[in-house]
């Protein structure tokens, strides 16, 4: 089980208004959306650091850290590559898409040129293959999160005691 | 209607520690994989 699994949830409270909830996000500055961003990763990564010990944390710990150097390299948000956009979205709909600005208020991304993002390769340019149908733009820190969440999961096998326990 | 709460009833009874912890645990992973990731989902952006 978790330590400090609070940490957890004052971490992710920051997120759930400034990005989730329809109604507190659209009421909330950019900046002020930065500043949770940024406050919510650092109050995860202490929670990974105190529950470094657990199968796949150390994974996890990795992306977290490498998707919180390339959002406070480039303002406070993620910054999505031209490239990566253009392979999601009609070039009609690209060309309006604000430059250097937030997509939408439920968006953690920027949309940048390559050329003006500090740390491109850990940025969000990286797309599924064209046969997935939920299309979105992912960083090489999201990928190592996601092996170190299967990890963890796996890692705990709590299916045998539940099934020890119906039986 | 009777037999319909019993059936609820046993399933309630049946939920131990293990699952408490178990759905915790799912719970408080999601939103550490919501948290820490920052994947975007650009669709339905600019319509």
């Amino acid at each position: 089980m978790f330590r400090a699994l609070w940490l957890v949830f004052l971490g992710f409270l920051p997120q759930l208004a400034v990005f989730y909830l329809p109604y507190t996000r659209r009421l909330l500055s950019d900046e002020f959306a930065s500043g949770s961003l940024i406050f919510s990763q650092v109050i995860l990564l202490i929670f990974s650091i105190v529950n470094i010990r657990l199968p796949g944390m150390p994974v996890f710990l990795i992306g977290l850290s490498l998707n919180l150097t390339v959002i406070l390299a480039n303002g406070g948000f993620m910054p999505l590559t031209m490239d990566a956009a253009a392979k999601l979205v009609d070039p009609s709909v690209l060309s309006r898409l604000p430059l250097g600005e937030r997509l939408s208020n439920a968006s953690k991304d920027i949309l940048l040129p390559e050329s003006k993002i500090i740390l491109p390769w850990l940025a969000d340019r990286f797309v599924p293959p064209p046969f997935m149908p939920y299309r979105f733009a992912f960083s090489l820190g999201d990928v190592f999160i996601a092996a170190g969440a299967f990890w963890m999961l796996v890692g705990k096998q709590p299916v045998p005691a539940l099934v020890s326990g119906d039986a | 209607m009777k037999n319909t709460f019993n059936q609820i009833a046993l399933s309630i009874s049946k939920i131990n520690k293990t699952h408490l912890q178990f759905a915790l645990m799912l719970m408080a992973l999601t939103m550490l994989v919501l948290g820490a990731g920052a994947p975007e989902d650009i669709d339905g952006v600019g319509r």
